[in-house]
């Protein structure tokens, strides 16, 4: 991978004084991908599926075309699979409003799961009675594929909402098996793939996912686009969670009827701009090389890793193995405040999230007050692990 | 500690910047915790904590571990200096409210109110005799000095008030209008010393005692004229004669009163007893004992005469 190259497409990163270790909050975005919004404000800003000028014909083409990609992008049968949202958090309350949820039906999800894929369920739980049951993980942070095994034969589950790489602490479920298991006792499995989508091949077809979901700005995209994925027999079969413009063919004072997938879970008028950006975001990753990204991120992460070991009172979470946390690497510094390493760091010009990443639940089970969370991207290189360890040093000097 | 002074320094900042606005609510909810005898849990301390110490790093590892490790002592070394320099300001406002001065009565120092310090500025008197140490606001006194010799009205009245100016001083007569207001409106017993400041203004004081001696009640109103006028007049001895007989004065009575050696004697004694109220510069207005060096605001000399009136 040639990383000078690549740095010079992301505008933030040409002049080397910002150090970007958040991308798993947010990605940087590349220059082609920010033409490309800029391309759509400036060459055709009009309204796709509706209007029938030439102008709107161009938008109605291109996001199409945007729908292809990201059908490409995850190998689905079909493009009317791919469902335009604002973020994996929309894609998930869809499923969870849509899917006809009734008292007594259980969801099951991991004990890392981001508020986003916590909240919809417990809200479920209140309004509904559903059920919510929670797979604890393994002593060091991995997923205990026999206890969840366990819970499925004991249970008449509905269905598996789970996430394939935690934002927590980066380790990846073993998603193909959680998929096999579930489907062995018939239970839907829904993929959290925010953090996993951007970093790896998802093959929606192989994996035999019957939904997934994630989100665009965690991969190059625009922020305020996400996509859910979902097999198109279960999307026929789902009630759409926001209605309106866009989503019936037509209606009358007192009937409706509604468009079939993807539209009808398409109200109202959509972020053209940004599905289009997060087009260009994909083409961008396949020209770079999703193998290739992975294997950037897991050096990185070994790099720093065995240079955090070296620090007394640094404690990482989740596996000390580099190789089961991707490209997170989220820890904290004993008797110091996590935030101020954070704040710290920033004056220093580097960006590094710090608190409970949006796992409150795990983080108050585990009575920790937060972590520091470094997350690589393919556009970080040693340099700058290099320049963190050393500023870090400089901190915990100060601090402690 | 350290919400109370960042919410003290943001909220000053804040005036100006809405960012430092944003801080001062966020520094306020910790006071607020904290005076609810809660515990401040925002992260604010820990925010501004690293955010100084982020930048102290840059400049010196050791300094920001000093500050880091003691952070608190600090907050508490700047709360109370903030408390002190507040308590400072604030007797400064008053001092100016009812003094004229920042810096108390009489003071000649840097008053960012007045910072031109009109309030204070005095006519040097260059006919005073030399002494070896300067002049200071405490030495002005009229204990033992013989008031009865200078022109005096409404003898009745409690409160007692004298001015000690010159007619060629700028500063008495940009005072005079306020002193004759503050005179006219207050039931006060007013005595007025003529401190001739130059040598050339120093044979009016002749002319004042022998107008007062002729007519005591027209006095007044040739004083007032006299400040009225121009100071190249004043040099003019005619013009003051002119200005006596345009008053009804017997000029002829007044010119034989003027050269007369009595006069001359009586100058002499005033003058003696000007010097022992340790005067150094005109106008200065006895309220009561209570010397006012300089022309100060109208309320100044209502303070004066009235302490409690402030409250």
């Amino acid at each position: 991978m040639d990383l000078q190259h690549i740095r010079q497409d992301f505008p933030l990163l040409r002049d080397n004084k910002i150090v970007y270790f958040d991308s798993a909050c947010q990605s940087l975005r590349s220059q082609s991908v920010i033409d490309k919004i800029v391309e759509y404000y400036t060459d055709y800003p009009a309204c796709g599926g509706r209007s029938m000028h030439k102008l709107a014909a161009r938008v109605t083409e291109e996001v199409d075309a945007a729908r292809a990609t990201i059908a490409k992008f995850l190998n689905a049968k079909k493009k009317e699979e791919i469902i335009f949202t604002r973020n994996t958090t929309e894609g998930i309350n869809l499923i969870a409003n849509s899917l006809g949820f009734k008292s007594g039906d259980i969801v099951v999800t991991s004990d890392k799961e981001h508020n986003s894929n916590l909240i919809p369920w417990q809200v479920l739980a209140e309004k509904l009675g559903i059920k919510h049951l929670i797979v604890k993980s393994l002593p060091d942070n991995t997923f205990d594929l026999a206890a969840f095994e366990t819970l499925l034969k004991k249970n008449k589950v509905k269905l598996v909402s789970i996430v394939q790489t935690s934002n927590l602490d980066g380790v990846t479920n073993p998603i193909e098996q959680i998929i096999n298991v579930a489907h062995q006792h018939q239970a839907l499995v829904s993929i959290d793939a925010a953090q996993s989508a951007p970093h790896e091949k998802i093959d929606v077809q192989k994996l035999d996912a019957d939904f997934v979901v994630f989100s665009g700005h965690k991969m190059l995209g625009p922020s305020g686009t996400g996509i859910l994925y979902g097999k198109q027999k279960l999307l026929d079969n789902l009630q759409p969670f926001l209605v309106g413009g866009d989503t019936v063919a037509s209606s009358t004072y007192t009937e409706h009827e509604f468009l079939p997938v993807p539209e009808k879970f398409e109200a109202g008028l959509q972020d053209y701009a940004g599905i289009i950006g997060l087009a260009e975001a994909v083409r961008y990753l396949q020209k770079v090389g999703l193998e290739k990204i992975a294997q950037q991120e897991e050096e990185l992460n070994e790099y720093l890793t065995t240079e955090l070991l070296k620090l007394p009172k640094v404690k990482i979470l989740g596996p000390e193995d580099a190789k089961q946390r991707g490209g997170i690497v989220s820890f904290y510094v004993e008797k110091v405040d996590v935030h101020q390493i954070a704040l710290m760091l920033s004056e220093q010009g580097i960006m590094v999230r710090s608190g409970q990443h949006c796992v409150h639940s795990w983080f108050n089970a585990h009575q920790l007050k937060g972590s520091v969370r470094v997350s690589f991207y393919f556009y970080n290189t040693k340099e700058e692990v290099d320049r963190f360890v050393r500023e870090l040093k400089k901190i915990m000097n100060v601090l402690l | 500690m350290f919400c109370f002074i960042a919410l003290i320094v943001f909220a000053i900042l804040g005036i100006f910047s809405a960012s430092h606005r944003a801080l001062a609510k966020e520094a306020f909810q910790c006071v607020f915790r904290r005076v609810t005898l809660r515990a401040c849990n925002t992260g604010f301390k820990e925010k501004m904590q690293a955010k100084i110490l982020g930048k102290l790093i840059n400049r010196s590892s050791r300094v920001a571990k000093f500050v880091s490790h003691r952070f608190e002592l600090l907050a508490w070394i700047f709360f109370i200096l903030s408390i002190v320099s507040t308590v400072w300001v604030a007797k400064g406002v008053y001092d100016f409210y009812v003094y004229g001065n920042c810096n108390g009565l009489n003071s000649t120092g840097f008053c960012a109110f007045d910072p031109k310090g009109n309030n204070s500025a005095v006519s040097t008197i260059s006919t005073r005799p030399c002494s070896l140490k300067p002049p200071t606001e405490s030495d002005l006194t009229l204990k033992n000095v013989n008031v009865s010799l200078f022109p005096t009205k409404n003898t009745q009245a409690k409160n007692k008030v004298v001015l000690i100016g010159c007619y060629l001083c700028d500063y008495t007569r940009k005072a005079y209008p306020l002193i004759k207001k503050f005179v006219t409106e207050n039931n006060v017993q007013y005595t007025f010393a003529h401190y001739p400041t130059k040598s050339a203004s120093s044979y009016l004081t002749a002319y004042v005692d022998c107008a007062y001696q002729q007519n005591k009640d027209k006095f007044w109103e040739w004083n007032d004229k006299m400040f009225a006028s121009s100071k190249e007049d004043l040099f003019k001895p005619e013009y003051v004669q002119s200005l006596l007989g345009k008053e009804g004065y017997d000029v002829g009575k007044i010119k034989a009163c003027v050269n007369s050696q009595a006069t001359k004697t009586l100058v002499n004694k005033q003058i003696d007893q000007l010097v022992g109220t340790g005067v150094y510069g005109t106008p200065t207005l006895f309220i009561n004992g209570k010397a006012f060096v300089g022309p100060k605001p109208y309320r100044v000399y209502q303070f004066g005469l009235k302490p409690f009136l402030f409250f």
